[in-house]
């Protein structure tokens, strides 16, 4: 009780729209998991009989203007602290010690408490070579169960004083064939570093792809990205995907079988595959949209 | 969360001159909630609701200090240089007081190069490394330490990504809050009435401009760091 309190009187004082934060697996995130964001609590409250649709209920002005500072009482013998700049000074030694007992030596380089001044070194060529985004010299091919597919490599040339500077753009498309897929685009002075690079951003933005038993999609939609249209219907099971270039091979990796699609707009391969990504991330499971509206599926297809 | 007793006292928060905003041709519509009255040109800060948000931050600061998460704390301006500083060491927490290095927490990997290069260095110059060099690669050794150690020497602890990252100046910091904002980890900055309220996870409306005030917040939130950690070490 004193939680829901708690997060119910923080949710009213942040005038926040926490949408805009889509974190994925991918990316290094540290999980704020011991604090719900208090916008994932809403939607699933959806009741019958709240018949006045309230938007932004926590972020009404009233009730912020309404919120009194009650600070629960002192403690008895409450005596507040120094600042932190008054109070004796503490020599470097005695800082180091503490920081050292906190954090380890990491990266001082010198150790207080006679630790390895080396940890970090041996830490890196363990663990987390991929982890940060630091580069392994030695890949494997296909890590984390993604598969990677090139839509395009093109020879790009920015012209200079002394001649013709050229590179390599590589437009790689990853996923693992369960929903997951996400597009990059990386430009390098080869085409092997290129593909790499670009398969490391495709795995920044991964979209899931909602789909049914039956491998397709839940219906249609259209997505668009710059002068790229797509359209994206779904198929009956045994059509395969039927689709040109870019979307083809994006249907593809996300792992859907069935389906139809069409570029209707402009033929750029990067912007098609981003409109399908755009198309694809407005679609909704049927249920999702039944919890939301708090109606029963079988209103749904009415 | 539990509430507890951070005494906040809105008398000292007036001493301190918190409730002080910035000119009113300067303001930012979205801070209309938080702001109480204009008085000669300039915003009043509605303290209130500050102490409210004050109290919730200290809570929440309290609360991650007891699970051992890692706190940075951002402040560039030259007035907020040395209490960010003496603040973070007193807390012992990271602390960035001098400029914030675009892509420091984004390009962790690249940071983490230099943090490396850092930490060679000291050890050189503690084994003396820098005597058995000409005169010349010893002085471009020792200027190489030095500019390392003004802009990273607060992180040189640092391990992996912060968990909580406190800003003392938004407008100031923009950089910083961007970073944050893309890598998902939680702020907490003290906003002035020329600053976005929605980008912070919370945000403290409070005057940035004096000293007193960005010392009176600080104290309140190392308060918070020390007790929260304390608990951490009496429970593990």
């Amino acid at each position: 009780m004193a939680t829901t309190s708690a997060l119910s009187s923080l949710s009213s004082l942040s005038l926040h729209n926490t949408t805009s934060r889509i974190t994925t697996s991918s990316r290094p995130t540290i999980s704020f998991s011991f604090l719900k964001r208090p916008s994932s609590l809403t939607p699933l409250k959806a009741s019958s009989d709240q018949t006045e649709t309230i938007f932004f209920e926590d972020q009404n002005p009233e009730i912020t203007a309404n919120a009194v500072f009650d600070p629960p009482s002192p403690p008895e013998g409450f005596v507040p602290a120094p600042y932190f700049d008054e109070g004796a000074d503490e020599t470097e030694a005695e800082i180091a010690t503490a920081y050292e007992e906190l954090y380890g030596p990491a990266y001082s380089g010198e150790s207080m408490l006679g630790k390895d001044v080396n940890v970090m070194d041996s830490k890196l060529k363990k663990g987390g070579g991929g982890g940060i985004g630091g580069q392994k010299p030695k890949k494997e091919k296909i890590r984390d169960g993604f598969e990677e597919r090139v839509v395009q490599v093109r020879r790009v040339t920015k012209v200079v004083k002394g001649g013709k500077q050229l590179k390599f753009r590589a437009i790689v498309v990853v996923g693992d064939k369960q929903g997951n897929v996400g597009v990059g685009c990386a430009k390098a002075k080869e085409v092997v570093a290129a593909v790499q690079k670009s398969a490391i951003d495709a795995r920044r933005n991964l979209v899931q792809v909602p789909m049914t038993k039956y491998l397709t999609f839940p219906h249609r939609s259209e997505g668009d990205y710059g002068a790229a249209k797509v359209m994206l219907r779904p198929a009956s099971p045994g059509t395969g995907v039927i689709a040109g270039g870019a979307v083809r091979i994006v249907l593809e990796m996300a792992g859907v079988e069935n389906a139809l699609g069409k570029q209707l707009g402009s033929n750029n391969a990067l912007n098609n595959a981003r409109a399908t990504l755009a198309a694809v991330q407005q679609m909704r499971q049927f249920k999702d949209v039944a919890l939301e509206r708090g109606i029963p599926m079988e209103e749904l297809w009415k | 969360m539990t509430k507890r007793y951070w005494n906040i006292d809105l008398e000292e928060m007036m001493r301190a001159g918190v409730h002080f905003g910035h000119g009113t041709r300067k303001w930012n519509p979205r801070m209309a909630p938080y702001i109480s009255a204009k008085r000669k040109g300039i915003h009043i800060i509605n303290l209130t609701r500050t102490a409210r948000f004050l109290s919730e931050a200290c809570d929440l600061v309290f609360d991650a200090a007891s699970r051992g998460k890692q706190f940075l704390i951002v402040g560039t301006k030259n007035k907020a240089a040395d209490l960010v500083s003496r603040a973070a060491i007193r807390a012992r927490c990271h602390y960035v007081n001098k400029k914030w290095l675009g892509g420091m927490l984004t390009n962790w990997s690249t940071t983490e190069k230099r943090l490396h290069k850092f930490r060679d260095l000291r050890t050189e110059q503690k084994t003396e490394g820098f005597h058995r060099l000409p005169k010349r690669d010893a002085a471009v050794l020792k200027r190489q330490l030095s500019r390392l150690e003004t802009y990273l020497g607060g992180i040189k602890y640092m391990t992996g990504l912060p968990d909580i990252v406190i800003i003392i100046d938004q407008q100031e910091e923009y950089t910083a809050l961007r970073e944050c904002i893309t890598l998902g980890i939680p702020t907490i900055s003290l906003i002035d009435t020329n600053c976005n309220p929605d980008l912070a996870d919370i945000s403290i409306p409070a005057n940035d401009d004096a000293i007193a005030s960005i010392r009176f917040i600080l104290n309140k939130l190392v308060f918070a760091i020390c007790e929260g950690r304390s608990s951490y070490i009496q429970n593990s």
